[in-house]
């Protein structure tokens, strides 16, 4: 359908850019025009095409929540009187069975009539909806071709107008910019509003038990849930520190010596080897974690364990028997392999960015490169690399998949890289790709932890680069 | 300092010498050890970035080639239904004969065809029934029928599942691999290329599980990415670095786009959730709201790859149009612009590329689901390459885990083919000012 | 002979192409002297022990003795066959027109050469009789024996007492606190530094003014005591007051130090040096005291250099 509409609006604005051009041409006869033809040809179809876009894209936008609000004004009570859960179940069977296909479910009495009734006024409410955006559009696009031949007359600055368009539009572009993070902020908000409405701000920031299982349905026996999120914290905060332990010294490490000891040659090799690690999708790191670094990590310590059992350490020797794949130290480790790169190429720019004359002072004193590095170009970069950390830590915090398929879903409140822990991210994802259901706590949680990842990891990024950017500023 | 006889100021300047000499051996030591340090981290990058490769190819090597068994099967006119052949139990038949070939006595319940039959994949029955639907006289005949064998069987044969491990550890029993190794010794068990790896969609059988559903959904997805993205993102560029005046809102853009850059990624997977499927009600795990997601996503990146490659355009082009009388768009849009083009493309197909590898934002739309065959619309759910990497490394057949590290073998070859596009783009049209 | 000069715009800026279009407004009085054309003598002068232009040796000790030195970077000769002694407590100055490898020669002394890839010194540069490209010697070592001065002040980002700290700390000279304070204090006096520093040794060096901070710089490099202070247009990104300064500071430290100074100002080559010679396209054209440069050149070019004819 919005096929037929992207082409039939192109047409139409095809059809207005000749027709208008042609009109120029005319009316232009004894006059010195002020804009080419062509130009007035361009300004007939920003007037034809824009509008009926605009129709089509608010319609495509809020035609969905439109047609829910239709829909709802005559639901018969025995569909309104279902749990939200079921009745969402029913909708789509009957959108289903409207468009011809079987229903998913078998229905009970008074629903199984409804069943076809119901499917009847959805689609008829569809098809309505449809027409009507589409013959909205094409009277926007009639309105505005009328207005436009009016405006068609030599003394017209078309090419100007046109231009102004394009302004505009550009103008439109980098507003999108600013929507993504309205829209971000709005939809965490709202989410994370609805969800403290049930579990107090406080509670979640500061409470040290997490368990989202909560029985769905009210005479369900079970816990109602607990969501505390300080071993969320807790455990992010962990795989953060041993990412950390191992991508700041091999990065930074690396970087030092891409910049200051690396020859030509083998700068042309180890650059593409590190952008290679960099455009590794998360994904991979996270396969490589679960099934290659967490079996020898934990091969390694069992190993280990079975080694002490008996002797002097044996309850050490006992506990490291039975580590698990999943510890803290598996997620860690890969995360800090995969922010290598990331840390060596943001600090090798730092480095890069300390002018040659610092440099040159201090080998013309005598000094050594390694005494260069450590005693002039470090602390010289020192804001630099902290700003590069600070970010490597905001996408440390920030990252998924590889704690999703690496570390556990056990919230465990330790500090012991043995353990397994879980973090906010993988909550996320745990709570958001099982059954859903969008008004109990457990789902609005996500949003809550959503919101709170999105504040901590944008207060961080914006630090950090307010640390680069003076740092950067300093030596320009 | 002032009076000193040129014979003090010789001596002074000697134990100067041996003190500056006595600490350069420690000196050169640190520095030999520092290097040496460096050295070590990049080495260990290196290691790991081959660890991860080799593991990869490790694990998945053995997933591009696969067996198959050739079996005659008596299509038995009591058993098989004319009107529904896919209601017949073909691998039930198909196990009784080669038992009974063999000259093996099944006990009362069957167990022993039971055992057989789980040899072969469930295909077996797909390929038969659509031999009778399509030639009917074939029932009462004996035919030869070609089928994968099952992912466990295959298993061994790739020399996955040892027979050094107890029986009651393993997937196949010791009487199993007898007839497996029976079969393979009476040449009816073939090895050949794994085409159903690249032409099947996603399947709960690892045999005859594929990628291509999952490509197809990742190019929808990218589709539906670049075409909003790279319009938006260059548009957004274009008027950031032509066309905005400098002023604190220009600011608050440039510094929001800088921390849309650093927003993980899983954030737009919830905005994605909350505002398209939730709100605007677009159908989950379709590939129009993974491209709207990743469109997002991307923009930043491109906004920033394309103003530098604006930047680089040197400002006498621009003089020098405006200079023949031509307007500010039109010195964007004829010169500016095409000089800058080839870093643009640069620019957007990297960030394609690391769209293509985004996974977290997917699970959060819907895009860990279960979804067979090969899509055709962008309004149906899909499945894409990360996704399925993730669905397949959580499965719990061990079959599954060498098709993931192939599905990533499939997935890193897009991204190189992308990237080294990206490259070949930037050596052959750039242009040094 | 001390001359006030008008310097020009770019001169003040400093380095880069600018240099070239550097003319001295005022200039030393020139006679006409007998313009001896050969060429021949630079590269018929004895290895070691001859002086490197017959005309005019100098008096006093040799501290460095270039013979024949060439530079090249990468398959691009900078310097061709350079032979020169440099007298110990005395300011040579290296005059010549941009490009023309005064500064290479300059830093073939210290050995500022090593850290640029694909550069390579050919020749014998002896400093006291021992070959500083000798494998023995130890560039480190060497370097602190032989200080060197840039074109733009490079102090540290970090506090005045820490920059100049920085050479004794490095090469171990100093063990106690208190010793340091001394060797630091006595570094600023002599540079001149001191009286308008000794209030806020701990402050950052960045706050210095420019003709300050090239001061700290050279405090930085006498702290460790060496034998010989490379200056590489010390002035060139100063102002005409603070040049003054550092001209003064020259002329007091020549009693302690071997001094060589890059200059592209004939003036100051005139006001500091005592002996100059004379660069080319590459090649040392002319060597000899200041005076009779400046007043007798022998060579046709170094007439035309120092007139403004070029450069």
């Amino acid at each position: 359908m919005i096929w037929i509409y992207l082409l039939v609006i192109f047409a139409l604005g095809a059809g207005a850019y000749v027709g208008g051009r042609e009109l120029a041409r005319r009316r232009a006869v004894g006059a010195r025009p002020h804009s080419r033809p062509g130009q007035h040809g361009a300004y007939a179809l920003i007037w034809v095409a824009v509008p009926a876009l605009v129709v089509v894209i608010l319609s495509g936008v809020f035609s969905g929540p439109l047609e829910r609000q239709l829909i709802a004004v005559d639901t018969p009570d025995s569909v309104t009187a279902l749990e939200p859960f079921r009745r969402q179940a029913f909708f789509a069977d009957a959108q289903r069975v409207g468009h011809g296909q079987p229903a998913l479910q078998i229905w009970e009495r008074p629903l199984a009539e409804q069943l076809p009734i119901e499917a009847r006024r959805m689609v008829s409410i569809e098809r309505t909806l449809q027409w009507g955006s589409g013959l909205a559009a094409l009277l926007a696009a009639i309105l505005g071709g009328l207005f436009v031949s009016t405006q068609i007359r030599p003394k017209t600055r078309a090419r100007n107008r046109v231009e102004g368009w394009i302004w505009g539009a550009l103008f439109v572009c980098s507003v999108v910019a600013i929507l993504t993070t309205v829209g971000i902020i709005a939809s965490l908000a709202f989410d994370s509003f609805r969800f403290f409405e049930k579990v107090p701000v406080f509670d979640f920031l500061f409470g040290t038990k997490w368990s989202p299982q909560i029985a769905i349905r009210a005479d369900q026996v079970g816990s109602s849930g607990a969501f505390g999120a300080v071993p969320l914290f807790a455990g992010t905060f962990l795989i953060m520190i041993i990412a950390m332990c191992v991508a700041a010294p091999i990065g930074l490490m690396s970087a030092i010596y891409l910049s200051e000891y690396a020859g030509r040659n083998t700068r042309s090799v180890i650059k593409p080897v590190l952008e290679i690690l960099a455009g590794v999708p998360t994904v991979v790191y996270g396969f490589f974690a679960a099934l290659t670094v967490g079996p020898a990590l934990r091969v390694f310590f069992n190993e280990i364990g079975l080694f002490l059992m008996g002797g002097p350490l044996d309850g050490l020797g006992q506990y490291l028997a039975l580590v698990q794949n999943q510890m803290a130290l598996t997620a860690g480790a890969v995360m800090g392999i995969m922010l290598i790169p990331f840390v060596s190429s943001l600090s090798d720019d730092i480095l890069n960015a300390v002018p040659q004359s610092l440099r040159d002072g201090s080998f013309a004193m005598g000094a050594t490169k390694s005494e260069t590095v450590k005693r002039v170009l470090l602390p010289a970069a020192l804001p630099g690399i902290a700003g590069a950390l600070l970010l490597a830590v905001s996408r440390a915090i920030g990252e998924t998949m590889i704690v999703t398929m690496a570390a556990g879903l056990a919230a465990n409140l330790t500090l012991n890289p043995l353990d397994t822990v879980t973090t906010v991210t993988v909550q996320i994802v745990t709570l958001l790709t099982g059954d859903q259901e969008f008004n109990s706590a457990k789902t609005l949680s996500a949003f809550g932890l959503g919101l709170t990842l999105f504040l901590v990891t944008l207060l961080l990024n914006i630090i950090a680069q307010r640390i680069v950017q003076t740092y950067r500023e300093q030596y320009d | 300092m002032t009076d000193a006889t040129p014979e003090q100021i010789g001596a002074a300047a000697d134990a100067r010498l041996e003190r500056l000499r006595a600490g350069l051996k420690r000196r050169h030591a640190r520095e030999t050890r520092f290097k040496l340090y460096g050295r070590l981290a990049i080495g260990a990058a290196v290691v790991f970035l081959v660890i991860l490769l080799a593991r990869i190819v490790e694990q998945g090597h053995t997933a591009f080639y696969t067996h198959t068994v050739t079996v005659p099967v008596y299509l038995d006119p009591a058993r098989v239904d004319r009107a529904y052949p896919q209601g017949t139990n073909f691998e039930q038949l198909a196990a009784e004969q080669q038992l009974a070939r063999w000259g093996i006595q099944d006990d009362e319940v069957g167990s022993k065809a039971a055992q057989m039959r789980r040899l072969f994949s469930s295909e077996l029955k797909f390929v038969a029934a659509d031999l009778v639907a399509k030639r009917s006289d074939v029932i009462g005949e004996t035919v030869p029928i070609a089928a994968p064998l099952s992912d466990d069987a295959d298993l061994y044969l790739k020399g996955e599942i040892s027979k050094e491990t107890p029986e009651d550890q393993r997937r196949l029993s010791n009487q199993q691999i007898d007839w497996l190794e029976r079969m393979q010794r009476e040449g009816v068990v073939g090895s050949h290329f794994n085409t159903a790896l690249f032409t099947n969609g996603d399947s709960t059988q690892p045999e005859l599980a594929g990628v291509l559903g999952a490509v197809v959904g990742s190019a929808l997805m990218l589709l539906v990415t670049a075409l909003i993205a790279i319009p938006l993102g260059v548009g957004a560029a274009v008027w950031l670095e032509e066309f905005a005046p400098k002023n604190r809102w220009t600011d608050i853009i440039e510094v929001n786009i800088n921390n849309l850059a650093a927003v993980p990624s899983i954030v737009y997977g919830l905005l994605g959730l909350a505002l398209f499927i939730n709100w605007m009600h677009l159908p989950r795990a379709s590939p129009i709201v993974g491209g709207l997601v990743l469109a997002l996503m991307a923009l930043p990146t491109l906004i920033i790859a394309t103003r530098s490659s604006l930047k680089a355009v040197p400002p006498s082009i621009r003089e020098a149009a405006l200079a023949m009388g031509a307007s500010r768009t039109q010195t964007v849009f004829s010169h500016v612009l095409p000089l800058a083009m080839p870093g643009v493309m640069t620019g957007a197909i990297i960030s394609m590329a690391h769209a293509l590898g985004e996974t977290a934002p997917l699970l959060l739309i819907g895009m860990v689901s279960f979804v067979p065959g090969v899509p055709h619309a962008i309004d149906e759910p899909v499945g894409a390459l990360p996704s399925l990497i993730y669905i397949w490394e959580n499965a719990s057949e061990r079959a599954f885990h060498e098709r993931t590290a192939a599905a990533i073998m499939v997935l890193l070859a897009f991204m190189i083919v992308m990237n080294a596009a990206a490259i070949i783009l930037r050596r052959r049209f750039e242009r040094r000012w | 002979m001390k001359f006030r000069i008008f310097r020009s715009a770019e001169d003040q800026t400093g380095a880069g192409p600018a240099e070239a279009a550097e003319t001295p407004r005022i200039l030393p009085q020139i006679k006409m002297g007998k313009a001896d054309v050969s060429e021949g003598r630079l590269e018929d002068a004895e290895p070691v022990t001859g002086p490197a232009v017959v005309d005019s040796p100098p008096v006093g000790p040799i501290k460095i003795a270039a013979r024949d030195v060439g530079v090249f970077y990468g398959d691009k000769q900078a310097l061709f066959d350079v032979s020169l002694d440099i007298p110990d407590k005395t300011v040579t100055a290296l005059i010549g027109p941009s490009g023309c490898g005064k500064s290479t020669f300059l830093r073939t002394m210290n050995r500022m050469n090593d850290t640029i890839a694909g550069c390579r010194v050919t020749g014998r540069i002896a400093m006291d009789d021992e070959d500083i490209n000798d494998r023995s010697i130890d560039p480190v070592l060497l370097r602190a024996r032989v200080g060197m001065v840039f074109q733009r002040p490079n102090p540290f980002p970090k506090s005045i007492y820490e920059n100049v700290a920085y050479g004794p700390k490095i090469h171990g000279l100093v063990s106690a606190k208190s010793e340091m304070d001394g060797v630091v204090e006595s570094a600023l006096k002599r540079a001149g530094l001191w009286d308008e520093v000794a209030d806020r040794l701990q402050s950052s060096a960045m706050g210095l003014s420019g003709g300050q901070q090239q001061r700290l710089v050279i405090a930085r490099a006498i702290a460790v005591n060496p034998e010989v202070i490379l200056m590489d247009e010390p002035c060139s990104a100063l102002d005409p007051i603070a040049t003054a300064r550092i001209e003064e500071l020259i002329d007091e430290l020549r009693e302690r130090f071997c001094i060589v100074i890059v200059t592209h100002s004939m003036a100051q080559a005139a006001r500091v040096s005592q002996r100059t010679a004379f660069f080319h396209m590459g090649r040392l054209v002319e060597t000899g005291d200041t005076e009779d440069i400046f007043q007798n050149p022998r060579e046709r070019r170094t007439l035309d250099y120092i007139t403004g004819r070029f450069g």
